[in-house]
């Protein structure tokens, strides 16, 4: 067994038992997660159990409202809060989403909330006398506590995780905000998806691989549009954008503006607006299926036939203003309506007709309609929780850990391993490689996925060349090289030169196309195969090792070699003639096929021994080198002056000295 | 430009060794009790604990010892008054023969591997090369 040259850390030392590093699979509760859409104005929780269809919750009544009410001791949430408004309107909270993960100078929005003056960094809304405030992240934990209870109903026990769905555009603190209200409300936060990648997943896009889309939606007050590129079944957020002051809401205001006109009222009273708002969105809603709705409302003097025709010419300049939008995210995205493969509608705005034929005109296609624009992004979260949860659907393997180790392909096919098996995602790691010889100016980044010790036996996910690497003595080039595994397992490899800042970056999925069977085969196999594995493994060391060792006292014995004609006929250099004798046996050795790490490594022991005299005087040569400016050969002549010159400095150093105290 | 490009020589990997030596591992009736012991609390006295490397390349190889709730049939098994340690074969190649002790000391409580495919220690005691 050749096992010569490894090294074990933390030898010697006393240990403890750990608890295993737990998978995915031992820690999760399949069929136990929930899906969760945490909207600003409603919120839905849908569960799809060990790869059932997903269904969202709540007979009837499966939107609930983001409104939370503190107008008691007993904190009510949804219809039940909205009830307490009449009675308590500054402790009954809506539209919380807008604050989470906000300090107070960030909201310049506008409010009926009073803030605790006193927290500065963490929004804190007065609800009540005293000091009885709240965050933002527990208000939105008591959504989720009371979608979690919905569920447990449904599912039979209580939900252990959740995805939970937050607008493309939330920024980390925003996320972390939303992490920690799943957190303090009981629920394991396996992920937070971004709404258009539930939406499409609710859709089932990611089963094409490939794909290039537009998520359209729009809500009662505000208007996303997201274009999404899917690569390797992983979706990524290419550009978005929307309108914060756009939505459904806004439709209704233009027809109420109508129905009050025609009914007479010049001067409404803001009851009556209401009034009017609310009978507008009832007639909006209808006119959605009908041609024509009759209008009528005794109390406000209105009784008007108002068509689908008139509605959409009120509502047609802002609908046209969601298409600006559109063309301007495509534009940030780099895409052309031709280059999409889908458009999906989302939100109950989405179900105006004129919205989906405006919205199917620009991009040129169809949009894709049939789930429930209020539901589908809840429905998508459900799945992703599902399978995060332990359950594989289809071919789908959602993982939370790096099921193969990931690494490079060293010197000598040798895989150095960057990203160990079963380390948790997100993650990132960094090494720092270096040059092998002073003549490489580039190098090959290959990175592969397996257990086993060699390249060749591993999976190949990429290759690049990293250019452009500074010419520097063997070992002085600084090469780092980043793995970043994202939470939806996309590897992004980079190597960078650290003197040049030159850098070359590849993304790769490297799970995509594995199944779990192949995962497994590929674990095993390094166990049938660890004995030979570790010995080419070693072989391949020593050889890499010894090669270096050559080309060093080849490098040597051209920088001491006097050039020719210089110096002709003087006599030959001892200490380079048994450095030449000596190669001659290292390379015979690297040439015998089948060598062995042990038969290599005396080999390299035998020439570093002859060349250590060599090695010895350019490194003085180097040193001094480093410190002039001059080349080995003129230092080497030089270093003879110099040890000429040394008693005489040495006397003259005294003397410094001698006056310096003087002055003292 | 030169890129050294990583080559394998194709010989040495059919390179076949000797019948492999018997797996064996050694286990102190004191270790095997602190084992036992400590599964016990862990509320899993049926579980196993895994002892083993981890890595390899420049990072270096470390040792791996663990609490385990599964065995996978690819594991040696070595058991020592009624606690198993559980092996994978790729462990195997690197601690074979090694006796596993639990140590009282100065140096505080803790379990101690003495690996005899060590064949050297660099002077911290902190890391050991074959």
């Amino acid at each position: 067994m050749t096992t010569k040259g490894v090294e074990i850390e933390g030898a010697g030392t006393l240990f403890q038992i750990a608890e295993p590093t737990a998978s995915t699979s031992t820690r999760r509760a399949p069929g136990r997660a929930i899906g969760i859409d945490l909207g600003t104005t409603h919120s839905l929780v849908a569960i799809a159990p060990n790869g059932a269809p997903p269904k969202v919750l709540g007979d009837g009544e499966s939107l609930v409202p983001s409104v939370v009410s503190y107008a008691s001791d007993a904190v009510r949430v949804g219809e039940a809060a909205l009830e307490d408004r009449a009675v308590a309107p500054s402790r009954v909270l809506a539209s919380i989403k807008r604050m989470m993960g906000r300090s107070v100078e960030d909201i310049h929005f506008s409010h009926p909330y009073t803030l605790d003056a006193a927290s500065d960094q963490v929004v804190r809304i007065v609800v009540g006398e005293g000091s009885k405030t709240v965050s933002p992240v527990e208000v939105s934990a008591e959504i989720l506590r009371h979608l979690a209870a919905r569920a447990s109903g449904a599912l039979g026990e209580t939900p252990q995780g959740a995805v939970i769905t937050v607008p493309a555009y939330f920024d980390d603190a925003q996320r972390q905000a939303t992490k920690d209200a799943g957190r303090l409300a009981g629920l394991q936060v396996y992920r937070l998806l971004a709404e258009p990648t539930a939406a499409a997943l609710a859709y089932g896009l990611d089963k094409g691989g490939q794909g290039c889309f537009a998520v359209y939606d729009l809500g009662g007050g505000t208007f996303d549009i997201s274009v999404l590129r899917l690569r390797d079944g992983v979706f990524q957020v290419l550009a978005t954008g929307g309108d914060s002051a756009l939505g459904g809401d806004d439709f209704d205001r233009a027809l109420a503006e109508h129905l009050l006109e025609q009914g007479g009222l010049d001067s409404p009273t803001p009851a009556q607006i209401s009034a009017a708002q609310a009978l507008a969105r009832t007639v909006k809603e209808a006119l959605s299926d009908a041609e024509s709705v009759h209008a009528r409302d005794d109390a406000l003097g209105v009784a008007v036939d108002v068509t689908r025709e008139r509605l959409e010419g009120l509502i047609r300049p802002l609908v046209r203003r969601s298409v600006r939008a559109c063309r301007r995210a495509l534009k940030d995205a780099g895409v052309v309506t031709s280059d999409l493969d889908g458009v999906v509608l989302v939100g109950g705005s989405t179900r105006v007709p004129l919205v989906a034929r405006e919205v199917g005109a620009f991009f040129e296609r169809a949009p894709l309609a049939d789930i429930d624009p209020d539901r589908v992004v809840a429905l998508g979260a459900a799945i992703q929780a599902d399978i995060l949860s332990g359950n594989p659907r289809g071919d789908v393997t959602l993982l939370d850990v790096v099921p193969l180790s990931l690494g490079l392909e060293t010197m000598g096919g040798i895989v150095e391993k960057i990203v160990p098996r079963n380390a948790t995602i997100p993650i990132a790691a960094r090494q720092v490689f270096t040059n092998y010889s002073e003549q490489q100016t580039a190098m090959s980044i290959h990175v592969v996925q397996g257990e086993r010790e060699l390249a060749d036996d591993c999976r190949s996910l990429a290759r690049f060349e990293l250019q452009g690497i500074p010419r520097l003595p063997p070992s002085m080039a600084r090469v780092e090289v980043t793995f970043q595994l994202d939470a939806d397992a996309l590897l992004t490899v980079t190597a960078r030169e650290l003197m040049t800042q030159v850098k070359q970056t590849v993304e790769v999925v490297p799970t995509y196309g594995l199944s779990e069977a192949e995962i497994e085969q590929m674990v095993e196999e390094s166990y049938d195969f660890a004995g030979d594995d570790y010995a080419a493994r070693s072989t391949a060391e020593a050889r890499v090792e010894l090669g270096r060792v050559i080309l060093a006292v080849e490098a040597a014995i051209e920088e001491l070699t006097p050039r020719a004609g210089a110096q002709a006929g003087a006599p030959a250099d001892p200490d380079v003639e048994a450095s030449k004798a000596a190669l001659v046996g290292a390379r015979s050795a690297m040439d015998t096929g089948g060598a062995d790490a042990k038969a290599l490594n005396a080999a390299r022991k035998t020439l570093e021994g002859a060349s250590e005299p060599l090695a010895r005087r350019r490194m003085e040569a180097a040193l001094l080198a480093g410190m002039s400016g001059k080349t080995l050969a003129q230092v080497e002549s030089s270093m003879d002056e110099e040890r000429e010159l040394a008693p005489r400095r040495g006397a003259h150093e005294a003397e410094t000295v001698g006056e310096g105290e003087k002055h003292a | 430009m030169n890129t050294v490009a990583a080559t394998v020589t194709p010989s040495m990997r059919e390179e076949r060794h000797d019948a492999p030596e018997p797996a064996t591992l050694d286990i102190t009736s004191r270790a095997a009790k602190k084992m036992r012991d400590q599964l016990k609390s862990r509320g899993t006295p049926e579980a196993f604990v895994r002892f083993g490397i981890r890595g390899g390349g420049c990072t270096g190889f470390s040792y791996m010892f663990e609490f385990s709730d599964q065995k996978r049939d690819s594991d040696h098994v070595f058991e020592k008054d009624g606690v198993s340690v559980l092996v994978d074969p790729k462990s195997m190649t690197l601690v074979r023969g090694t006796t596993l002790d639990f140590e009282t000391g100065i140096r505080g409580h803790g379990f101690k591997f003495e690996n005899p495919n060590v064949s050297d220690a660099c002077g911290c005691g902190e890391s050991v090369s074959f």
